[in-house]
C-alpha cells in the first residue's frame, strides 16, 4: 500500500463522508417523522389512512432501495416528476427507513400494558395527552435498541446512492479504482470511513441497549 | 454495560487492525510479485497464469475466450431486443472468437471496472470502447486501435453548450464513471461540477431528464445520441486530443497480444473495419463519418 | 400505455430476459439462504460455547457483517481478493460468498439467541438422562430451535432477494442491468422506457418477495 496515495485520496474520502452523513441523517431524520406517524396511525386504527400505512409498509418493506431509487429517479422524470439527486436521496431513505421504523416503533407500543393507558384515562387525561405523555416516552425507550438497528442499516444502505450520481463513499471508490485503478488503497480507505462513520453508532447501540432495556430476559 | 461496551470497542479496534494488516500484506505481496516478475521477465511470461492472465495458448486450449464490452453503449457495444450482443466493438469481437477457433463469452463491463477487469484477469480482452491514453497503458497493454475518438460534448437544443467556458458555477455536467472525459475535464476545468454515473444507460436517462446542462464523453457516442434523440445538438464536436480506440490485455500478455495485433494489420486487407461500420453504424451515423472514424489495419491516417 | 414505454417489454425476447434477470437473483439468494442455514446452525451452537478466543473471533466476525455494506464486501470479495491472493472468483460466486457470509452471521445470532432462550433445565434433564453433549444438542436443543428459526429464515430469504440487487455493480447480469440494457436498445424508439420498465422491476421485485415475507410473518404467528 502507497501511502502517499493513502493521503492525496483522503480529502476525497473525507467529502465523500459529510455527503454520505449529510443525506443518510437526513433521511433517518425523516423515516423518524414517518414512523412516528405511521406507529400512531396503526396504533389508533385510524381508519383509511390505517389501510394506507400498511400499503406503504408492505411495499417499501419488500423492494430494494436500488430498485426503489432507480424509480423516482430515472423513472418519475418521464412523467414530469422531477427532483435531484440529493432529495431522492433523502425522499427514498427516509421512505424504505419509515416502513421499518413504523414497525419497530409499533411493537414498542404494543409492549405498554394496556391497564397504563387505562389508568390514565381514568385519572382523567384525554386521549392524545395519554399517548403523548404516558405511552410514547415508555414506547420509545423500548423501541431505542430497535430503532438503532434501523439507523445502522440504513446508514449501511446508503451505499447505493451512488448509482444515482451522488458522490457518496462507494461511488469515491469506485470512481477512484476506475480512473487510477488503485484498488487496494481505494478499498482500505473505503473500509476505514465505514468504520468511521458506522462504528460510534454500533457502539452506542450497545451503550443503549444495556442502559434503557429493562424487561429483559434471557442472554 | 461497561463490558458489552468495552468488548465492541475492542472488536472494532481489532477489525481496523486486522483490515489493515491484511491490505498491507498484500500491498507489499503485490510489489514483491511485481518485482519477481520484472526480473524474470520470459519465463514468468511464458506462464501466464500465474500473474493473473491466461496466454494464447491457454485459451485456446480452454475452447473459450473472455471478452469484456459495453452490454448499455449502443451502438458500439449493446444487447439486442433478443438478448445478443451487438454493436461496432461486439461485431470485432466475433471475428476474434471465429479467428481464434473459440466460444466466445462476453462480460458485460461498466467504464469504471475495464481496467480492473483486465488486471485481475477477469476477462482476456477490454473491447469496450477503450481509449488509449497514457496513464492506462501504465496499466494494461494496448493492442493496435481500429477507430478514431475524441471527446465531444452535447446538450439540449434550446440552450446549446458552444464552449466549456459557457458553463455556470451551479450547472452541472453528466459524465460516465472511469471514461476520458471525466479525467480530461477533472484535470483541466477542475471547476465544472459532474455528475456522475456507473452505467452509460444511467448518464442517458438523466440527461434526457434534464439532471445537467451538458454530456461529455467520447465525441462518437454524443454526436449518435444527437442523431439518435431529437432536441440535442453536439456544441463542442472535438475536445482535447485526438486519441484512438484499441482493444486492450492484462499488462505483459505478449502472446495475446502479438496474436491481436497481427490480427488487426491482417484485417486490415479485407477492409474489414469498414465492413464492421456499415454492418454496425451507418444506421447512426451515415456514410459521412466513415473515415473519420475507422481505423483500419492498426494505421491512423 | 404506449408513451409511458411499457410496450417495449413485448418486444423480442425482453419481457423473458427480465424474468431470467431476476431469475439470477432469486437463484443467488436461494443458494446463499441454504449454506447460511447450515453453516448459521454450526456458528450458532459455536457461539453458545464457554471459549474465549472463539468467541472473540466470532464477535468480531458478527460485527464486520453488522457494519459493512454489503456493496462493500462485494468489491472486497471480487475484486480485493483476485488483486490480494491471485484468486480468479467468478461474480456469481463472489455474490454467493458475500451473501452466505453474511447469512451465517445472522442465522448464527438468531440461533444462539434461541438456543439461549431454551430454558437450561433442559440440558440438565439430558445430561441427567445420560445423554452427552452432542446428542442433547442434536436431539433436544436444535429440533425446538430449528421450528422458531425457520420464519425468521424466511425473512432472510426476501431480504437476500432485495439485496441481489447489488450484484449488478460486480457486473452480473439481472433484472436491473437487464432493465438497462432494454432501455438503452431502445432509446431511440421509445424515449420513456425507463418509467416503464423500472416500473415493471418494481412490480417484479415486488410480486417474488412480498408472498415470502407474507409466509413468514403466518408462521411467525402460528409457531411463536
Amino acid at each position: 500500500m502507497d501511502i502517499d496515495i493513502l493521503k492525496s485520496y483522503i480529502p476525497l474520502y473525507k467529502d465523500a463522508l459529510f455527503l454520505t452523513m449529510k443525506i443518510g441523517w437526513q433521511g433517518i431524520l425523516l423515516s423518524l417523522i414517518l414512523g412516528l406517524v405511521g406507529a400512531a396511525v396503526l396504533h389508533f386504527k385510524v381508519p383509511v389512512l390505517k389501510v394506507i400505512t400498511g400499503i406503504y409498509i408492505e411495499i417499501f418493506r419488500n423492494t430494494p432501495l436500488l430498485v426503489q431509487l432507480f424509480f423516482i429517479y430515472f423513472a418519475l422524470p418521464k412523467v414530469g416528476v422531477k427532483i435531484t439527486a440529493e432529495t431522492c436521496g433523502v425522499l427514498g431513505l427516509g421512505m424504505l427507513g419509515g416502513a421499518y421504523m413504523i414497525e419497530t416503533i409499533r411493537s414498542g407500543l404494543e409492549s405498554i400494558p394496556v391497564i397504563q393507558t387505562e389508568s390514565a384515562l381514568s385519572l382523567g387525561m384525554t386521549k392524545e395527552q395519554t399517548f403523548i405523555h404516558v405511552i410514547l416516552p415508555q414506547a420509545i425507550s423500548m423501541s431505542v435498541p430497535g430503532l438503532l438497528a434501523n439507523v445502522i442499516f440504513l446508514l449501511k444502505e446508503t451505499s447505493v446512492f451512488s448509482t444515482i450520481s451522488l458522490m457518496d463513499l462507494m461511488f469515491t471508490a469506485k470512481d477512484l479504482i476506475g480512473m487510477y485503478a488503485k484498488t487496494i488503497e481505494c478499498l482500505f480507505l473505503l473500509v476505514l470511513f465505514y468504520l468511521i462513520m458506522l462504528l460510534p453508532v454500533s457502539i452506542l447501540g450497545a451503550f443503549v441497549e444495556r442502559r434503557m432495556r429493562y424487561g429483559q430476559f434471557g442472554d | 454495560m461497561r463490558n458489552k461496551l468495552l468488548k465492541r470497542l475492542t472488536s472494532g479496534l481489532l477489525i481496523t487492525a486486522l483490515t489493515a494488516a491484511t491490505f498491507t500484506a498484500c500491498g507489499s505481496s503485490d510489489n514483491s510479485a511485481a518485482t519477481l516478475d520484472a526480473g524474470t521477465t520470459d519465463s514468468s511470461k511464458e506462464t501466464g497464469s500465474a500473474a493473473g492472465f491466461r496466454t494464447l495458448d491457454e485459451i485456446k486450449e480452454s475452447g473459450t475466450i473472455n471478452i469484456g464490452v459495453f452490454s448499455d453503449k449502443s451502438p458500439f457495444g449493446y444487447v439486442d431486443e433478443n438478448g445478443e450482443y451487438a454493436g461496432y466493438d461486439v461485431y470485432f469481437a466475433e471475428r476474434i472468437g471465429k479467428d481464434l477457433g473459440v466460444e466466445i463469452n462476453y462480460v458485460s463491463t461498466e467504464a469504471a471496472n475495464r481496467i480492473e477487469y483486465l488486471q485481475t484477469g477477469k476477462v482476456d480482452i477490454i473491447l469496450a470502447n477503450f481509449t488509449v491514453t497514457e496513464e492506462r497503458a501504465q496499466e494494461v497493454d494496448f493492442a493496435l486501435p481500429y477507430m478514431n475518438v475524441a471527446l465531444g460534448v452535447v446538450s439540449p437544443s434550446d440552450a446549446v453548450v458552444e464552449s466549456l467556458d459557457d458553463i455556470g458555477a451551479d450547472d452541472q455536467v453528466i459524465v460516465i464513471s472511469g471514461t476520458t472525459a471525466e479525467t480530461y475535464l477533472t484535470k483541466n476545468y477542475p471547476d465544472i461540477k459532474l455528475q456522475k454515473y456507473d452505467a452509460y444507460a444511467e448518464a442517458k436517462t438523466a440527461f434526457e431528464n434534464g439532471n445537467g446542462v451538458a454530456w461529455a464523453n467520447d465525441n462518437t457516442e454524443v454526436i449518435a445520441f444527437s442523431i439518435e434523440n431529437e432536441g440535442y445538438t453536439v456544441g463542442i464536436p472535438s475536445l482535447g486530443d485526438n486519441d484512438t480506440i484499441a482493444p486492450a490485455v492484462t499488462k505483459g500478455n505478449e502472446t495475446l497480444l502479438t496474436w491481436l495485433n497481427d490480427e488487426i494489420t491482417s484485417l486490415g486487407d479485407e477492409q474489414f473495419f469498414h465492413a464492421d461500420y456499415e454492418a454496425t453504424l451507418l444506421d447512426t451515423y451515415g456514410a459521412d463519418y466513415e473515415d473519420t472514424l475507422v481505423v483500419e489495419g492498426g494505421k491512423v491516417q | 400505455m404506449a408513451n409511458l414505454g411499457i410496450d417495449v417489454l413485448f418486444k423480442g425476447t425482453n419481457f423473458l430476459r427480465l424474468l431470467q434477470g431476476l431469475w439470477v437473483s432469486v437463484e443467488i439468494s436461494l443458494v446463499s439462504v441454504a449454506i447460511s442455514i447450515i453453516l448459521g446452525l454450526l456458528v450458532g451452537v459455536l457461539m453458545t460455547l464457554n471459549k474465549l478466543w472463539l468467541k472473540a473471533i466470532l464477535k468480531i466476525y458478527l460485527e464486520i457483517v453488522r457494519i459493512m455494506p454489503q456493496m462493500v464486501l462485494l468489491f472486497i470479495v471480487y475484486f480485493g481478493t483476485t488483486r490480494v491472493f491471485g484468486w480468479d472468483i467468478t461474480a456469481e460466486a463472489a455474490a454467493i460468498f458475500v451473501f452466505s457470509f453474511w447469512g451465517v452471521a445472522e442465522m448464527g445470532d438468531l440461533v444462539r439467541g434461541s438456543i439461549k432462550s431454551i430454558p437450561k433445565i433442559q440440558f440438565e434433564s439430558a445430561y441427567a438422562l445420560g445423554m452427552d453433549k452432542k446428542q442433547t444438542y442434536f436431539y433436544i436443543i436444535l429440533p425446538q430451535t430449528i421450528r422458531r428459526l425457520i420464519p425468521l429464515s424466511i425473512n432472510l430469504i426476501t431480504r437476500m432477494i432485495k439485496t441481489t440487487s447489488l450484484v449488478m455493480m460486480i457486473g452480473i447480469v439481472e433484472v436491473l442491468k437487464v432493465a438497462q440494457q432494454i432501455i438503452e436498445a431502445n432509446r431511440k424508439a421509445s424515449p420513456n422506457a425507463a418509467f416503464g420498465v423500472f416500473a415493471v422491476v418494481f412490480l417484479l421485485y415486488f410480486i417474488v418477495c412480498w408472498p415470502i415475507s407474507r409466509l413468514a410473518v403466518y408462521l411467525e404467528k402460528r409457531w411463536a
